[in-house]
């Protein structure tokens, strides 16, 4: 025990909690933990605005699975987290935000840069403090890290009033943590899991519906074992691409919106589905009365809030991934040896499916380059160690659809709440996390436009990412929709003005190389280069066909049953054996 | 729609009554009536809060409740029955 202020002793249950980096910008009310964290052991990456703070911990976290922190002062500081915190929210990212609050008899005045954040951030953080006595110090840091990481990840925000950082107090950073309202459960019951044994046993059209859930809990290696032991086919959501490789024969991709047809398919005809760590969005499930109809559900989950959210089930099982796929492999096992289904007929549909309907793009006539041929050969160039974050919109699913994932933790984007802007500040977080691997950011023109100034960060912090820039001169995704929806009335979606800005332009003042290519011949050797520079970020403006769209796809609100593979034209049902 | 009464227990700390009115917003439930006090325990404060939901809602409402660090208890009371559904997942509490 030792006497410090509150702002070192901050700083002291930081580097308690195991913390080796944290992105943030300084400000007033946060001031004082500025000055400890000058002479620690701690890493602080200063960033150009607090949004980029807030998805690089985001970025950081997905790599490395350990807890992304951020940090921003009080007022604007603290709103400007309020994205990427609904963000890590959405995606079951564990991050905690320290941010400055003003002093604690300022509270409530409507004081300069006083923003009530810990009731902003309340409808969506895991959990969130106000700290206005210095001793409460170590203890929240302590249980935000423990909340942050444990259960079902999440963001904390921990609000430190400017007093409390600046008076006298006695630093002890709790040996454990424990908190009577929070007890995540680990080990499943023993009769969930023979229940879904059961189930399992008597299918003979089961799918693995694997969800972001399986990466959080470390739990590929249990999936890979459960997959072949059953033979059952695979689907990966957006959130779980990596969790299992796309090379595996019985990967069918990825179900959805724009998911293959194989993939929405084999949910649709099911009669069991294997749910594991993933939670019937409505990207995935289309119009929810009609999704998989004819299934059961095995719904395995950490949280019991998601178990019956959107759709019944028939068993469910509460706990840990690593640990509940483990117990289901003997369990299955057994099962199985009792009765094992025959999934013959099931796979051939659903390889006929696969081979019939592979994901594919038209190039365009006039020689102009097409996304998915750029996205297509960043994957197969840069291999599959690389890291890839995306931003939101066409490029994203192209990113998804067209790099092929073999591991996890090597795809990053924002799923759940679609935030534009996510792709480079997250990039520069993971390549953080992980130094020595290729981190590229696919990223829209759109989106780009949003967060960039983040690339002045990684330039002058040895931060080498890699930006592809889908620039399609257009908000891609929206005005897809404009095109299928709206008649072609194309309002506020061209970003298209003389190429302003002028991306490598852009890049080389930020300190980064700026390469473009707009001919299809050129798109590799332009990668070779952008692959060759490890000194310092690259930036690529890839000038693409604005026309290009993503397929398949289920119409918001559709039938996943209505699923199309290019505009007007369905899959030929009547040729399936389904 | 029957009305049921659940009997929340929750940590006696700053802001806990708005993350329980929160949550109920957000997630687009109703209040019927709500009423806070305290307990033998002055860590802890007991909220009674009666809501017009049964079935799926009332099991959701329940379960995105208990997820809320502050809650410590959960106790359904059930109409015309002595005996409360005990949604309680802390075998150390006490009340």
């Amino acid at each position: 025990m030792s006497q410090m202020n509150g702002a070192s002793s901050l700083v002291a249950s930081l580097e308690a909690a195991g913390v080796d980096v944290m992105f943030g910008i300084p400000g007033g009310a946060i001031l004082p933990a500025y000055d400890p964290i000058f002479s620690s052991s701690i890493r602080h990456i200063l960033v150009r605005h607090e949004q980029g703070a807030g998805h690089a911990a985001t970025g950081y976290a997905q790599v490395t699975g350990r807890v992304g922190v951020c940090i921003a002062t009080s007022g604007p500081g603290a709103t400007n987290l309020v994205t990427p915190l609904a963000d890590a929210a959405m995606d079951s990212v564990p991050v905690v935000a320290i941010t400055g609050q003003v002093p604690s008899v300022a509270i409530g005045t409507d004081a300069f840069q006083e923003a009530d954040i810990r009731g902003i951030t309340m409808p969506f953080a895991k959990h969130n403090y106000l700290i206005t006595d210095p001793a409460d110090i170590p203890r929240a840091i302590a249980e935000a890290f423990h909340i942050a990481s444990t259960g079902r990840p999440g963001p904390v925000l921990v609000d430190i009033a400017k007093d409390a950082l600046q008076k006298m107090t006695e630093f002890k950073y709790p040996a454990s943590v424990s908190l009577k309202g929070y007890q995540p459960k680990l080990a499943p019951d023993a009769q969930s899991i023979t229940d879904a044994a059961d189930l399992i046993a008597q299918s003979s059209k089961p799918v693995f519906y694997v969800g972001g859930g399986v990466i959080k809990a470390n739990a590929s290696r249990e999936l890979m074992e459960l997959a072949q032991l059953l033979g059952a086919p695979v689907v990966t959501t957006l959130m779980a691409r990596g969790a299992f490789p796309d090379s595996h024969p019985l990967n069918l991709g990825m179900p959805g919106m724009h998911g293959t047809v194989a993939a929405v398919t084999a949910l649709q005809k099911s009669d069991l589905l294997i749910t594991l760590g993933a939670r019937f969005d409505d990207r995935v499930t289309g119009k929810l009365s009609s999704f998989a109809v004819h299934a059961k559900v095995i719904h395995a989950d950490v949280d019991p809030a998601e178990i019956g959210k959107n759709r019944f089930a028939d068993v469910a099982v509460l706990g840990d991934l690593k640990h509940t796929i483990a117990a289901l492999i003997p369990a299955v096992k057994v099962a199985l040896g009792k009765n094992r289904p025959d999934l013959t007929a099931w796979l051939r549909q659903m390889n006929s499916l696969k081979a019939t309907y592979p994901l594919g793009y038209d190039v365009p006539k006039d020689g102009s380059l097409a996304p998915q041929y750029v996205i297509e050969r960043l994957g197969k160039i840069s291999g599959p160690q690389t890291i890839f974050a995306a931003g939101v919109g066409q490029h994203q699913m192209w990113a998804s659809q067209f790099v092929s994932y073999e591991n996890p933790r090597t795809w990053l984007n924002s799923g759940g709440l679609g935030t534009m802007g996510y792709a480079v500040p997250a990039a520069m977080g993971a390549k953080v996390g992980a130094p020595d691997t290729t981190v590229w950011a696919i990223d829209g023109d759109g989106c780009f436009q949003m967060t960039n100034q983040e690339l002045t960060t990684c330039a002058l912090n040895n931060i080498p990412i890699k930006v592809a820039i889908i620039n399609n001169e257009s908000l891609g995704m929206v005005r897809q929709w404009q095109t299928l929806f709206y008649e072609g009335r194309y309002s506020n979606t061209s970003l298209e003005s003389k190429r302003i800005p002028n991306f490598p332009m852009l890049a080389e003042a930020m300190g980064c190389v700026g390469l473009s290519c707009d001919r299809p011949e050129d798109v590799d050797a332009t990668i070779e280069k952008a692959m060759s520079i490890n000194d310092q970020p690259v930036v690529v403006d890839f000038r693409v066909t604005r026309d290009a769209m993503v397929w398949p796809m289920v119409a918001a609100g559709a039938s996943n049953d209505d699923i199309l593979i290019a505009r007007e034209t369905a899959p030929d049902w009547d040729s399936q054996e389904l | 729609m029957a009305q049921h009464t659940l009997e929340v227990i929750v940590e006696n700390s700053p802001g806990v009554l708005a993350r329980v009115a929160g949550l109920f917003s957000r997630r687009a439930y109703n209040i019927e009536r709500l009423s806070v006090g305290p307990t033998d325990n002055p860590e802890t404060s007991k909220m009674d809060i009666v809501v017009n939901l049964e079935g799926h809602a009332l099991e959701q409402v329940i379960a995105q409740l208990d997820k809320l660090i502050n809650v410590i208890a959960i106790k359904e009371i059930v109409p015309n029955s002595a005996v409360p559904i005990v949604h309680d997942t802390q075998p150390d509490y006490q009340n």
